[in-house]
This record gives structure tokens, sequence and C-alpha cells, in this order.
């Protein structure tokens, strides 16, 4: 990764702004003390700069800030229609950190966010508290790194290490941590559990080039998915976003045959499957923050406030795909919206 | 551009010689030097003159937010840990009338101190109340700052102050000052060098492209809607390697006299484009 510090396992953060209600939490203090030559700058509020008008977020993305806060209510969400709830009703998402270490070019994150800076939650016990008030009721689905990578961002705050014995105890829930990170020191660290499932992002590495910035390549992601399954954890591919275009289309079969020629499908939990897709809103924000974006040039259909590839257009290249797919892996085991 | 704010001319001098900034004699509300691409005014003491005339820049030069607003001057220390001459990059402004932050993004000066600041409406000396021990105080940068995140992008304002006493400041000598501008210069230099470099990758792309597509527009009368459709497919046509620039210029000759005929070339660009 580009961004480590010199001769250091480090991640480089430009300054650590830290909350002064953040001071007195563990999370905090380790921090401090991994990052004892850092500019820390005390703030009121994590939205004092997180929330600044005029911020530039490729230029903060080059340059990026952490900043440790206090979150306040509420501290787990309803899932959102745009995301796969691969067949839980009851599905719920939360976020330990706002924004991600990587720069995905479709991230969606670039519309939602005034800023690219990484805010990091550090009050987990009250995380804690409300997931399993809201979720004691009957058995639910959580997504617990969606809006960020928790594995990849693994080395600064070991989140996954701090929430594992809650997870561990607490069978009503099911647990999906998704990841483009080749980190793997945690599947090495912990012992399986049946109620969490490590789902990797995976896509052709021609794609991951095009468009997915200072991520892993497809066989180091390959290599630390092995390891989790070697591990004996739970593991789910997510094949999302989809891209389909004259300059990318080509790649999913030979990325369908190599992956599963690395794989055994029958070690898979399941595939979730998704186009590329936002909203509207976002889709206009980040038009204007990537000019040079061709993905933010094409048009797109509109549909419930969502744009993505037409209808019919999913439709025929899903067909496809799913032919070449389940030739490894069962019509049953495929998650799609 | 850069735009550079101080409150004296003590502190403006040394930067007017070193970057050849010539007096802009069609101002007379400020005094106003300039050279290309750097334009300083000279704000008066406190934040709210400092406010006022970095507005007064930012708007009579219609500023971009990619543009540069520099905030250099004086400040003063309460502790011995700084050294005289010694220049700070702000990292934090607290303005002590308002209680409000400012947190300007420091991307630039990687080796240099960087202090959270006071900003005050009036002179702190030595003995007045402050909770802090190690502080630095001016009276302008919460001004500079207000102003700036109205126009700019938040990284391109820049607060560096230079320590010119240790909360006495009465009796100091001009000269030595200067000296403490001109002996940081260089400093100076590297930070509007780095920022210019940090901007370089906001600049548009298809600023070429843009110029042709209003011309274009203009000449063939095409509606605001048409122009915004043409000017996509320029983009895409670009980023996908193709010169629309060339497509472009076949057209930029010619006249139409009827709305129908405009459709009809308009449709014609956007197939060449395809």
């Amino acid at each position: 990764m580009s961004r480590l510090w010199k001769n250091s396992n480090k991640y480089f953060f430009d300054s650590i702004y830290i909350e002064e209600s953040a001071l007195n939490y563990t999370i905090t203090k380790n921090i401090m003390e991994k990052y004892n030559t850092s500019n820390f700058i005390i703030i009121k509020h994590y939205k004092d700069v997180f929330n600044r008008t005029n911020q530039n977020f490729i230029i903060q993305k080059q340059n990026q800030s952490l900043i440790l806060a206090v979150k306040s209510k509420p501290f787990i969400y309803k899932g959102p229609d745009v995301c796969q709830n691969f067949g839980y009703s009851n599905f719920y998402y939360t976020s330990f950190l706002l924004n991600c270490i990587f720069d995905c070019e479709y991230c969606y994150l670039q519309g939602m966010y005034p800023s690219s800076n990484i805010v990091a939650f550090v009050n987990i016990e009250d995380f804690k508290s409300e997931i399993k008030d809201i979720t004691s009721r009957e058995t639910s689905f959580l997504a617990a790194s969606y809006d960020t990578d928790l594995i990849a961002f693994h080395s600064i705050i070991p989140y996954m290490d701090y929430f594992y014995d809650f997870f561990k105890d607490y069978l009503n829930l099911l647990v999906e941590v998704r990841t483009k990170s080749a980190n793997d020191i945690f599947y090495k660290t912990h012992k399986p559990m049946d109620n969490l499932i490590i789902a990797f992002t995976l896509s052709p590495n021609d794609v991951i080039k095009k468009y997915e910035r200072y991520t892993p390549s497809l066989d180091a992601r390959i290599k630390a998915l092995k390891t989790a399954l070697s591990q004996g954890f739970k593991v789910r591919i997510c094949l999302d976003p989809i891209f389909i275009g004259e300059d990318v289309s080509f790649y999913y079969e030979p990325f369908y045959n190599y992956l599963f020629s690395q794989i055994n499908p029958e070690d898979i939990l399941d595939v979730g499957y998704g186009f590329f897709r936002m909203s509207k809103d976002f889709f206009k924000r980040i038009e204007k923050t990537r000019p040079d974006s061709l993905l933010f040039c094409e048009d797109y259909s509109l549909k419930d406030g969502i744009l993505s590839y037409p209808d019919d257009l999913q439709k025929k290249v899903m067909e496809n795909h799913f032919e070449i797919l389940t030739k490894y892996i069962d019509r049953n085991k495929i998650f799609s919206l | 551009m850069v735009f550079i704010v101080t409150a004296l001319m003590l502190e403006a001098s040394p930067l007017i010689e070193y970057y050849n900034l010539k007096k802009d004699m069609n101002i007379n509300n400020y005094q106003v030097y300039k050279n290309e691409d750097i334009t300083l005014i000279i704000s008066g003491v406190g934040k709210i003159k400092a406010a006022m005339a970095a507005v007064y820049i930012l708007s009579n030069f219609k500023c971009k937010k990619e543009d540069i607003l520099v905030n250099i001057g004086f400040c003063g220390a309460n502790s011995l840990k700084y050294n005289l001459g010694e220049l700070i990059i702000i990292n934090k402004i607290k303005d002590i009338d308002s209680g409000k932050d400012y947190y300007p993004d420091v991307y630039f000066g990687k080796n240099i101190k960087k202090e959270t600041l006071c900003c005050s409406s009036k002179p702190i000396f030595k003995g007045d109340y402050i909770d802090d021990n190690n502080i630095l105080i001016d009276m302008e940068s919460a001004g500079i700052m207000e102003a700036g995140q109205k126009f700019l992008y938040v990284h391109n304002t820049v607060i560096l102050k230079i320590i010119s006493d240790f909360l006495n400041p009465k009796n100091l000598d001009k000269e030595i000052l200067k000296g403490y501008i001109k002996n940081n210069i260089s400093l100076i230099d590297e930070i509007i060098y780095e920022l210019k470099s940090l901007n370089d990758l906001l600049k548009n792309p298809f600023d070429k492209e843009e110029k042709i597509v209003n011309i274009l527009c203009e000449n063939l009368n095409f509606t605001e809607a048409m122009k915004k459709m043409l000017f996509k497919e320029v983009k895409k046509a670009k980023l996908k390697g193709l010169q629309p620039v060339n497509i472009l210029n076949e057209f930029c000759n010619m006249e139409v006299k009827i709305k129908k005929e405009g459709k009809r070339v308009f449709e014609q660009i956007m197939e060449k484009l395809k």
C-alpha cells in the first residue's frame, strides 16, 4: 500500500483529530500510543471537522486524516433496499467507521459524505448495547462493514477484536463483515464462529486496476479468502458491483472460471451478485467531484431514485453470467437484488 | 491565483520585494500589490479588518475555489519553547471572543512545526488570564478563516505565523521584525509552491473542450439543454481516447439561420462524437 509510513507498518494519516469526549476511551489511548509522533488536534465535535463546507473529496483522499469520535444514537440502521439481505427480513447495518482507506471510483461514499477523512467511533460498548436491544427479539442479519472495510482497517483499529466476544456470545445475530482486504491476521488469530460470515468482494483483476485504487489484487484477495476458509470461517463471495460495457464485459467469463479453479465452490457459503447502482443524488455529487471519470459520464436508467443499467440489459447479462456461475455453484446459493 | 493578507506594511514589505509585486493604482480602499499570480493586500490589525480585506480581494479578483488564501503575520507566544522569528503552521484556531474553532487542512510543510493559535480581538499581554501554558496569539486568523471558507476549498486557506514576541509586543524593533519575515521567505515560498502543486490535481481536464463547445453553441444557437448534452458527449469521447476537439473544429465556422437547421447540425455532431 502506498500510504504506509516509511519503514513501518503504520498507515499514514495527515493529522489525527480527537474529540474531547473521546480522550479517555481505550481505542483513543491505543491510537495515541501507536501514533505518538503524529499531529494530534483536539476538537469539540467530529462534525466540526467532518462536516466543514467546501471540502474537496479528491484532495482529502490523498491526504487522509483520522478523526476519533464518540457516536451518539442511533448505532444501527435498517438495511437499505439497494443491498442484498440474503433472505433475512431483519436486516440491519452498523458503521463503526465512516469512510474507507480504499479509493474505489464507483464508491457511493464519495456522494454520501462531505469529507473523505475517516471517522472512527470509540464508544464500542454503546454500539453493543444498542445492537443487543434492537436485535434481541428475533434472529437478525447485521452488516458490520458496509460503509467501510473493517478487515483492511484491522491493523489500525482492530474492531473485530473488540467485538469478537460479543458476536460470539450473541447467537441471535448473524454478522457479515465485507472486505476487499488481503489482511489475514484476523483469520489466523481468531477461531471461526457460526454466526460470522466473511464476505470477500471480488472482481476481475482488470476491473480492480481500473476502478479500485489502493485495493489488493485479485490473487491477494483469493489468498486471504483461502486462509479464512482453511481456518474454518464461513465465506461469502460478493460479485458486486458488476459493470457492463464494451471495455469491461469480456473480463467476467474468464474471471469466474479462474475464481472457481482457485476456490472449491463447495466451501463457499453463498454468492452475492449485483450490478453497479447508485442513488441519483449521490451520483450527481460524484459527477462533479470526479469530472475525469468515464463511469460517471455514462447514461444510466433511473428507477425509484436509483441509477443503474437498464432492466433488460441487466437481465441479459445476468442470465449469461449465471449460466457460467451455475456450472460451479447451485443457483439457490446465488443472491441478487 | 495566490492571495496574501498581511495586517501591516511591515509584514508585507519583504514579500512585496521578494515577489516583485507592483502596487495596483486602481484600488483606493486598500493597499494592494500584485504580479501575475500573487495578489497581496494589507488589511490593518484585527480579525474584522482581516475578514473584510480577504473578502474584498477574493471578490474583486473573482477567485475560484482552487485559488489560495494565505495569511502571513506575527503572533505572540507565552512559552519559551518557541524561538523568536520561528515560522509556525497553524492547524487549529480558537476564536477567544466567540468560542468558535476553525480547522485549516494542512497538507504542506511536513517538517515545519504545527500548532493551535488563539485569535483575540484585542492585544493580550503577559500576565493576562490565559488557561493554556503553550499558547500562540494573533488578532487576524479567525477573520481570515471565516472569509476563506466561504469562497475556497478548505485546504486552500492557510495561516502562517512567525513568533514576534513573548506577549510583550511594545517597542519591538521594526527592522528585526522585517528580518524575521525575510528569514522565512524561502519556507513561505516552498509552502506556496506545495499548495499550487496540490491544486494542479483539480485543474479542469476539459478546459479546452469547454471553450470550443461554448463558441460552437453560440454560433449555432444551441439551447442550454443542447449545450449540456453536447459537453457530456465531448467529455465521454475524450475519456475514451478520441479527439473531440478535431470534430468540433469542423463545425466551428458554421452558422445557422433557422432553429431546425441548428437541430440538424447538433444531431450531426452528436453522431460524429459517438
